[in-house]
């Protein structure tokens, strides 16, 4: 039986993907694989998050997460906007204020070099610190230097719900929230370098009462600060927020089931060489947890955000959004992959398509693994054939998709993806909703196969218009618009 | 009668009939096996009690903790054992997903061990997953740990094929019913009653139900989850079936509205089950038949669960003096005053300065002399009469200005003559540069 994954494609993005002879046009010239960059998109996924501060009145800053995608379009784009954006490396800090963005909304977040914190320090841009020895590292650039103070996040970490212990692995980052004595003491001590701007956490979780915890300690925090004559600003809840890949529930869960029950032998397999994605099968038993992202997320980017700012505090018994609010608060996120959510597709050719061991098809596609990058995060998704939805399709096919590089690990996922029509050598397969961290996030050039270039794709009144990402500009379609 | 302890009460609960009239089978005579009759509330006394009965000699003078991978009715139950016994008892947990039961089992002096949500950025390497090291931590030599293993421990099983089966077998004069539909949780007490009814009559039928994967239900595994359950074998069903949240609360309000049992959403699901599977057979049945389901709790622990999903079953009127009755006109005619009047107004009038603001807040900053009462409370106040004398001018605050004016303008309908709203609430206060103190 076939087990679809079919990939949740909407707006700009579907119509993109309909431009059939566009994209080969666009394969043809600039080679596979393809990044493609939907930037006005973006701009409406900024504009979903600033709807759900207007709703819970609450002031306060979205801050890109920049290492998401390195695009200078999508980056331009959001600079052309009121948002922020948040700068993980003194290369994204580079980039952001070549794009457009001012100091003040960038937010310099990460492990951070001597170069980068000087930087961002002489630009005003707000240091997220991940410890009183940055702090205190950071302090020391600023008087050598002769800057002006430096507006500083603390990065907080450690925070348990009421009552119960979180089994939380160890986390590399943040200044444990349930001994801040050090960090009062560095902040006192330099008063007149470091500027507390607030508090700050970034949970690696999509799980809501983690972030309840760790907000509601947040505001706990940020009442201590007044306490001792500071005057924070603003709470950071960072990222996390999550995008919907899928189109059906029914078929995520289906999928799932179906796992379960190959990995215990049960049914073949769904996967090459009977991969569990974390799950095993011990004595009959399934052990492990699935590791994979949850596909389908009813509950995600801005909606989640509403979500969270609406859910109420255990102990203060108030809704957190109420509660930053009353107590004057700011709302700082710094969204990643929600603020890409339809922005982009990979394209790729097919250049082979051959019988495999025990009679499965495999596809190769002229691209590698690292240039689509699903599998290392962890997402499973049906690519979509470009002009294969032409009737009569004999379909399902069940395929293996293999990457171009001569490693037995590299599959573009490892995942048996059912067609619904079988492609030849030479068409297109698409990747959509890839702009998240999926486009050449960690490409290189390994036996000096291609890597992608990016191209950025907008509306004018009904067509499509293109250009190469690093000659994007807003500049002169913000004034067309006008 | 007289008891020792309270675990003598465990077992022997009753066999109740639902009414035809309620489920309307022609055929079959459907009976409810009452498991939230036990002492601690339900079904889950049976096993809590048989898998820790063996191990409780010494374990006090050992220093042993009793340890249980459940949030649900097994720890509660375990809980209250230790505690008759002197013994710690520690819940490990994916989430505590129902919050009236994370509260009871904190008052029954538990602690709780969550384990931690899935991540957002996965990290594949990662191949240790929280409840592998959990397992690992509790099953190292010398650790103090009781662990009970609910899920692999065929004394959970025992305990139903000694007890609750034979126990309906009793109550039916001897007689296996044709039918037993059961929720599938830790697989325990279906396993133990299928077991028992098979070695009167291997022909009864033993109908499993598992829950929908897109929501939870209290104590019912999804078809994936039953996989991870030692005790789980699916040839102990002959056919396995799904139940949604709203099937077990639909069943839930059946059987507390019209059978006089407070089931919870898991005794819901099973009878919800039971007539869904049973109304198929019985329009083709030419002799009477039996079959059992079991209530497996109380319905008090799901209040949260049920209002979540069905907030319209609570419902309560409108009342008179609320914000909710506001028109638009009174909206738009609520006295508002900017912060520069407002600082000018306050110096000459003297009017009570009411924030609405939560304590937390109002305790962190505030306007001088101002007092705090919460606007969920105000508007409680409100439905006796006004709170003070309409000779008192009133200047109501909030955050931004608008609960403020909502309450102004039913404070106006309401005959205060002078009572106005914070333009800008608290923040434009701030933002003007006007003073908060904090007392």
């Amino acid at each position: 039986m076939a087990s679809y994954l079919e990939a949740r494609v909407e707006g700009d993005l579907r119509a993109l993907l309909q431009q059939h002879d566009l994209l080969r046009t666009l394969v043809d010239a600039f080679g596979s694989p393809l990044n493609l960059v939907l930037p006005d998109q973006l701009v409406g996924n900024v504009e979903a998050f600033r709807a759900v501060h207007r709703d819970h009145r609450l002031a306060g800053q979205i801050f890109f997460a920049h290492k998401a995608n390195r695009s200078s379009a999508l980056v331009r784009e959001l600079a052309a906007t009121d948002a922020g954006i948040d700068v993980a490396s003194l290369g994204e800090l580079q980039h952001a204020l070549g794009a457009g963005f001012a100091g003040h909304r960038i937010m310099a977040t990460g492990p951070k070099s001597r170069d980068f914190l000087w930087l961002a320090a002489r630009v005003g841009a707000v240091v997220n610190a991940d410890s009183t020895a940055e702090l205190t590292e950071l302090a020391g650039l600023v008087a050598a230097h002769g800057l002006p103070p430096v507006r500083v996040m603390a990065r907080l970490s450690g925070f348990s719900p009421a009552g119960v212990n979180v089994l939380v692995r160890a986390s590399r980052f943040g200044i444990p929230a349930d001994d801040l004595g050090p960090l009062w003491e560095v902040l006192e001590k330099y008063r007149d370098e470091l500027d507390l701007h607030g508090f700050a956490y970034h949970l690696d979780t999509v799980g809501l009462p983690e972030k309840i915890a760790a907000l509601e300690g947040c505001l706990r925090v940020l009442d201590e600060a007044l306490e001792r004559g500071l005057n924070p600003v603003a709470v950071d809840i960072g990222g996390g927020f999550g995008v919907n890949y899928l189109a059906h529930g029914a078929q995520w869960e289906q999928w799932t089931t179906e796992l379960t029950s190959a990995v215990l032998g049960r049914t073949p397999p769904l996967t090459w060489n009977g991969h569990g994605y974390g799950l095993r099968n011990e004595n009959g038993k399934v052990r492990g947890v699935l590791g994979l992202y949850p596909a389908y997320r009813p509950l995600t980017g801005a909606a989640y955000l509403d979500r969270l700012l609406a859910s109420e505090s255990p102990s203060l018994r108030r809704p957190l959004g109420s509660l930053l609010l009353e107590s004057m608060g700011e709302l700082y996120t710094e969204p990643g992959r929600a603020l890409l959510d339809q922005c982009g597709v990979v394209l790729t050719r097919v250049e082979e398509v051959r019988p495999g061991p025990g009679g499965d098809l495999l596809i190769r596609v002229a691209a590698n693994a690292r240039d689509i990058s699903l599998e290392e995060h962890g997402v499973l998704l049906d690519p979509v054939l470009v002009g294969g939805d032409r009737p009569g399709g004999d379909g399902p096919y069940g395929v293996y998709l293999l990457g171009n590089l001569c490693l037995e690990s590299d599959l573009i996922t490892r995942r048996k993806v059912f067609l619904p029509t079988l492609p030849s050598p030479g068409d297109l397969l698409a990747f959509p909703n890839t702009a998240g961290y999926f486009m050449d996030f960690s490409a290189g050039r390994p036996l000096m196969q291609p890597t992608a270039q990016t191209i950025a794709a907008y509306r004018d009144g009904g067509s499509w218009l293109w250009c190469l990402d690093e000659q994007y500009w807003p500049v002169d379609r913000r004034e067309g618009t006008a | 009668m007289k008891y020792d302890s309270i675990t003598e009460v465990i077992g022997d609960t009753p066999l109740v009939r639902i009414d035809q009239a309620v489920h309307g089978l022609r055929h079959i005579d459907l009976y409810a096996k009452m498991e939230l009759l036990n002492p601690f509330g339900s079904l889950k006394d049976r096993a809590a009690w048989n898998m820790v009965r063996p191990h409780l000699a010494g374990a006090a003078e050992r220093g042993d903790t009793l340890v249980e991978l459940s949030s649900g009715n097994t720890a509660k139950a375990l809980a209250l054992i230790a505690g008759l016994h002197g013994l710690p008892f520690r819940s490990v947990t994916n989430r505590m997903k129902v919050p009236e039961i994370k509260d009871l089992l904190l008052l029954l002096g538990a602690e709780i061990d969550e384990l931690p949500g899935r991540a957002e950025c996965l990290d594949p390497t990662d191949t240790d997953d929280p409840l592998t090291r959990m397992y690992q931590t509790i099953t190292a030599g010398g650790a103090g740990f009781l662990h009970t293993d609910q899920y692999f421990n065929d004394l959970n099983v025992e305990a139903h094929a000694r007890g609750t089966g034979p126990e309906i077998v009793a109550d039916l004069g001897g007689l296996v019913p044709d039918y037993f539909i059961a929720c599938v949780g830790t697989a325990g007490s279906s396993t133990g009653v299928a077991r028992a009814l098979r070695e009167h009559d291997p022909t009864v039928t033993v109908v499993g139900l598992v829950a929908e994967k897109s929501d939870f239900i209290p104590g019912i595994r999804n078809i994936d989850e039953v996989h991870e359950v030692g005790l789980f074998d699916p040839e102990v069903y002959d056919a396995i079936e799904t139940i949604s949240a709203d099937d077990a609360i639909d069943g839930l309000l059946t059987l507390v509205r019209r059978c006089g049992t407070l089931a919870g959403p898991t005794g819901g699901g099973a009878y919800q089950g039971a007539v869904r599977h049973l109304r198929r057979l019985d329009a083709e049945l030419t002799e009477r038949r039996t079959a059992v389901f079991i209530v497996c709790d109380r319905v008090e622990s799901y209040m949260s669960y049920v209002r979540e999903r069905r907030p319209e079953l609570f419902r309560q009127p409108a009342r008179g003096n609320s914000v909710g009755t506001l028109t638009g006109d009174e909206l738009a005619a609520a006295k508002v005053v900017g912060v520069a009047d407002a600082q000018e107004w306050i110096v000459k009038d003297d009017p009570l300065i009411v924030d609405l603001r939560s304590a937390f807040a109002y305790r962190a900053r505030h306007l001088e002399g101002s007092v705090n009462i919460v606007d969920e409370l105000f508007g409680e106040m409100l439905q006796g009469g006004l709170p003070f004398g309409r000779g008192r001018p009133v200047l109501l605050v909030c955050p931004v200005g608008e609960k403020s004016a909502r309450y102004a303008a039913l404070l106006t309908r309401m005959g205060h003559p002078d009572a106005r709203s914070l333009d800008g609430g608290v923040i434009a206060w701030r933002d003007a540069g006007a003073a908060l103190v904090r007392d």
